[in-house]
C-alpha cells in the first residue's frame, strides 16, 4: 500500500482507538494518565522553568555586562541556622559607605551604586498604603536597573549629598497613590514616606524582572536622604561596582577585592571578609539548580510514560486478543502484515496522543495559573508542546509494537477459526 | 445418441486430466482453479492430522461448484488452499496463473484481495462498521480512493438489494441480509472467483433459498462460483458437485448424474 492509503486508514485507526477506549475504560484512563502526567510534568515545568530563565535573563542583562556585585553575604542560596558553622559570613563586618568609596576611587572603577532596601508607609492625601517598599540608591541607579524615566528625571548626584526630599515612584507606586492623574501630572507633587514629606520627581517605567516585580508598587529615594532623614539601617548594604568602559572585569574586580582588604587590613592568610560576585557566577548557579530540577523531572515524566506505555501493552493486547476474528477476516480480504501494523500503531498512538492532549491542557492551565498569580513569566515553549506530543506519539508506537507485531503475525485461517 | 455425456464421471474427461497431471505447467487461461497432489497435514503435537491426503481439482472460468462431504471430511482445508489463505504441505495450487504453493504472507494477500471473494458461514462482517464501509474494505487494501471506492461499493449493494441499508452496522440487519452485506463485500473487486465455505450454514431454509437465488444470478451472469455445504439441496443449484471424503476427492460430477443419484 502506498503512504496516501496508509494516512487515509488513519481516520479509522483513531475511530478503531476511540471504540477500544470505550471498551477498556479502567486500563484506558490508566493508560492516558500516565502519558498525561508525564506530559504534564515536562510542559508545566517547562513552562516554569521558562519563566524564571527570562526573568532571570532580563535582571541579569540589565545590569550590564561587567558588572560585578560586592556584598556581606554569599551568592549561593546556602542554608543557615544560625550556629556559626553553617554560615561564618555572619562575623562578616558589614560593608559602609566608605568601603564604596575605596572601592570607587581604584582606577578600572566607573561607579560604585549604593543600595538598601526597605520598607515604609508611603501616603498621598487619602491614599495610603502602610508598608511599600522603598530603595535606598546612590545616584547613578538608573544605570544598572532595567527600564526607563516615563516622566521626569532621576535625583542628581547633588541631591545625594544633599539628602534632599525627593523621590523617584515606579508606575505601579503612581498607580496607587494617583490612580487619577497621568505619569507627568505626579512631577512636582508631595507624598509621605513615614513622616517626611519627598516631592516626586520622576516616574520609572520598570522593566520588571523575576527578583523584582514591576508591578510591585515601589519608591526610590536617594541613599543620604534614607539614611539621614528615614533612618534606614545600614548594616545591608550591597555594592553594585561598574568598571569602566574597557576594563576587564577581572582587573576591576581584582583592584575592588585588594582596597577593601587594606582597608579591612587582612592578612595574606586570612580570607575576603566580603564577597564578590558576578552575574555569570548567580547564573550558574541558578543553572545548577535548573539542571536538577530539570533531571528530576524528566525522571518523573519517564515514569508516567511507562505507566502509559504498559498500560498501551495491556489494552492493545486485549484489542488483538478480542479482534483477532477481525484481523482474520481482513487479512482474507487482503490486508497485508504492514498494514495490520499500521493499524494497530495508528490505535496506540491515538491513545498516547489522547494522554498527551489531556497533559497539555492541565499543564497549560497551570502555566495559565502562575502566570495570573506569580511574576514568573511562565508559558510553554512551542518546543516542549512538540517534545511532549512526539514523546507520547513513540511511547505509543514502542510499546505498541509488540502487540501490533502480534496481530500482524496472526495465521489468517487460525484468525477466522478464533471464537 | 448414445450415453448421456452428463452421465460421465467428470474427473475421468481427459481435458481435466491433462490439465492437473501436467506438473509444473501455468494452465491455460480458460482454469481459474488448478490444485495438483495437495495435501495438508496439520502437526497436532506429535500427533499429525492429515486433513488433505492429495486432491487433483480443476474449475474452468464460469462454473458453479458445490463441495461436499461429510464433517471432517476437509472441505474447509480445501477452501483455504484454493483462496491462497493457506500454503499446502506438498503439492501445487494454482490461482488464476498464480502458484500460490508457492508464495509468502504478503504475496498470498495481495493474491487474496486481487482474485478472491469470500463468504463465510458466520459473515465475518466487522461489527462496528456500517454495511458500506464493510463492503469498501476490499478496496480499501487494494488501495482505491474513498470516492471510486464508496461509487463501487454502492453499486456492489445494489446487486444485492441491500442499497437501502447501507448505513446500517450488522446488527441491525438479519441473518440474511448480512449474508447479502458478505456477498456484495466479496463481489465488489470483481475477483475471479466467488468462494463460499457453508454460506447458508447459519440461515433457515427459506433465507437459505434466497441466497441461493443470489448465487444463481451471479452465476448466471458468467461469475465463477465454488460452494462448499454439506447439504446436498443447496449442493444441488451448483452445475457441477465434488464430494470430498477422508481428503480425498470421491467423485466429481455433474449436477443432473448427482441429483440422479440423489434420487436412488
Ligand atoms: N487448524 C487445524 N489444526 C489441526 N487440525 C485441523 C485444523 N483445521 C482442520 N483440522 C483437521 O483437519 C480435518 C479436516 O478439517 P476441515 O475443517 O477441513 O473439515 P470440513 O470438511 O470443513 O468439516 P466441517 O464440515 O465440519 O466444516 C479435520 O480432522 C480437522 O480436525
Ligand atoms: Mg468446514
Amino acid at each position: 500500500m502506498k503512504i496516501l492509503d496508509r494516512l487515509k486508514m488513519l481516520s479509522e485507526g483513531v475511530v478503531i482507538a476511540f471504540d477500544s477506549i470505550r471498551v477498556n475504560k479502567v486500563r484506558a484512563a490508566l493508560t492516558i494518565l500516565g502519558i498525561a502526567v508525564g506530559v504534564f510534568v515536562v510542559t508545566g515545568m517547562s513552562a516554569t522553568v521558562q519563566g524564571i530563565n527570562s526573568g532571570v535573563s532580563a535582571s541579569l542583562a540589565a545590569a550590564g555586562p561587567t558588572t560585578f556585585f560586592v556584598t556581606r553575604w554569599p551568592a549561593a542560596i546556602n542554608s543557615c541556622n544560625g550556629s556559626a558553622d553553617s554560615c561564618p559570613w555572619r562575623h562578616n563586618e558589614p560593608l559602609s559607605l566608605d568601603d564604596a568609596h575605596v572601592i570607587l576611587r581604584q582606577p578600572g572603577i566607573q561607579s560604585v551604586i549604593v543600595h538598601v532596601g526597605s520598607s515604609a508607609q508611603v501616603k498621598y492625601r487619602g491614599n495610603n498604603l502602610p508598608s511599600a517598599r522603598v530603595d535606598a540608591y546612590t545616584a547613578d541607579w538608573t544605570e544598572v536597573n532595567g527600564g526607563d524615566m516615563a516622566a521626569g528625571r532621576n535625583f542628581t548626584q547633588g541631591e545625594n549629598t544633599d539628602a534632599s526630599a525627593v523621590v523617584v515612584i515606579n508606575v505601579a507606586l503612581r498607580k496607587q497613590l494617583f490612580p487619577d492623574l497621568e505619569n507627568a501630572q505626579a512631577i512636582g507633587k508631595e507624598i509621605m514616606i513615614g513622616a517626611n514629606p519627598f516631592r516626586v520627581i520622576g516616574i520609572w517605567d520598570q522593566t520588571g524582572s523575576l527578583f523584582d516585580d514591576a508591578d510591585e508598587p515601589k519608591a526610590t529615594v536617594p541613599f543620604e536622604a534614607a539614611y539621614r532623614k528615614l533612618r534606614f539601617g545600614i548594616r545591608w548594604l550591597d555594592l553594585t561596582v561598574k568598571p569602566r568602559d574597557g576594563v576587564p572585569q577581572d582587573v576591576a574586580m581584582d583592584q575592588a577585592i585588594a582596597a577593601l582588604r587594606v582597608r579591612r587590613q587582612l592578612k595574606p592568610a586570612q580570607d575576603n571578609t566580603f564577597f564578590v560576585s558576578t552575574p555569570e557566577k548567580v547564573m550558574e548557579l541558578y543553572n545548577d539548580i535548573v539542571g536538577k530540577f530539570f533531571s528530576f523531572m524528566i525522571g518523573l515524566s519517564a515514569i508516567g510514560l511507562m505507566v502509559g506505555g504498559v498500560g498501551v501493552i495491556a489494552i492493545m493486547m486485549i484489542s488483538v486478543t478480542e479482534r483477532t476474528r477481525e484481523i482474520g477476516v481482513r487479512k482474507a480480504l487482503g490486508a497485508t502484515r504492514g498494514t495490520i501494523l499500521w493499524q494497530f500503531l495508528v490505535e496506540a498512538a491515538t491513545l498516547t496522543m489522547i494522554g498527551a492532549v489531556a497533559g497539555l491542557v492541565v499543564g497549560g492551565a497551570l502555566t495559565y495559573v502562575i502566570r495570573a498569580n506569580t511574576s514568573i513569566k511562565a508559558s510553554i515553549p512551542p518546543l516542549a508542546i512538540v517534545v511532549a506530543l512526539a514523546a507520547a506519539a513513540l511511547t505509543g508506537i514502542l510499546f505498541g509494537l509488540f502487540p501490533a507485531y502480534r496481530a500482524a503475525r496472526l495465521d489468517p485461517v487460525e484468525a477466522l477459526r478464533y471464537e | 445418441m448414445t450415453a448421456d455425456v452428463r452421465d460421465i464421471p467428470l474427473s475421468t474427461t481427459g481435458e481435466l486430466q491433462a490439465v492437473v497431471g501436467n506438473v509444473g505447467a501455468v494452465p491455460g487461461q480458460d482454469w481459474v482453479i488448478v490444485t495438483r497432489g495437495i495435501t495438508r497435514d496439520y502437526d497436532m503435537g506429535g500427533e499429525v492430522v492429515r486433513a488433505l491426503r492429495g486432491v487433483d481439482l480443476a474449475v474452468r472460468r464460469n462454473e458453479y461448484v458445490a463441495i461436499m462431504g461429510p464433517s471432517g471430511s476437509g472441505k474447509s482445508t480445501l477452501m483455504n488452499l484454493v483462496g491462497c489463505l493457506d500454503t499446502p504441505t506438498s503439492g501445487e495450487n494454482w490461482l488464476n496463473g498464480s502458484l500460490g504453493s508457492d508464495m509468502k504472507d504478503d504475496a498470498l494477500a495481495r493474491v487474496r484481495n486481487r482474485e478472491i471473494g469470500f463468504v463465510f458461514q458466520t459473515f465475518n462482517l466487522l461489527p462496528r462498521a456500517t454495511a458500506l464501509h464493510n463492503v469498501e474494505l476490499p478496496l480499501v487494501y487494494a488501495g482505491v480512493g474513498s470516492a471510486e471506492r464508496k461509487k463501487r461499493a454502492v453499486e456492489a449493494l445494489e446487486r444485492v438489494q441491500l442499497k437501502d441499508r447501507m448505513d446500517h452496522r450488522p446488527n441491525e440487519l438479519s441473518g440474511g441480509q448480512r449474508q447479502r452485506v458478505a456477498i456484495a463485500r466479496a463481489l465488489v473487486k470483481q475477483p475471479a472467483i466467488l468462494l463460499a465455505d457453508e454460506p447458508t450454514g447459519n440461515l433457515d431454509s427459506a433465507t437459505s433459498e434466497e441466497i441461493m437465488r443470489v448465487f444463481e444470478e451471479l452465476a448466471a451472469a458468467g461469475q465463477t462460483v465454488i460452494m462448499v455445504t454439506h447439504e446436498s439441496e443447496i449442493a444441488a443449484h451448483a452445475r457441477r458437485v465434488v464430494v470430498l471424503r477422508d481428503g480425498r476427492i470421491s467423485s466429481d460430477e455433474r449436477r443432473e448424474h448427482f441429483v440422479k443419484r440423489l434420487e436412488k
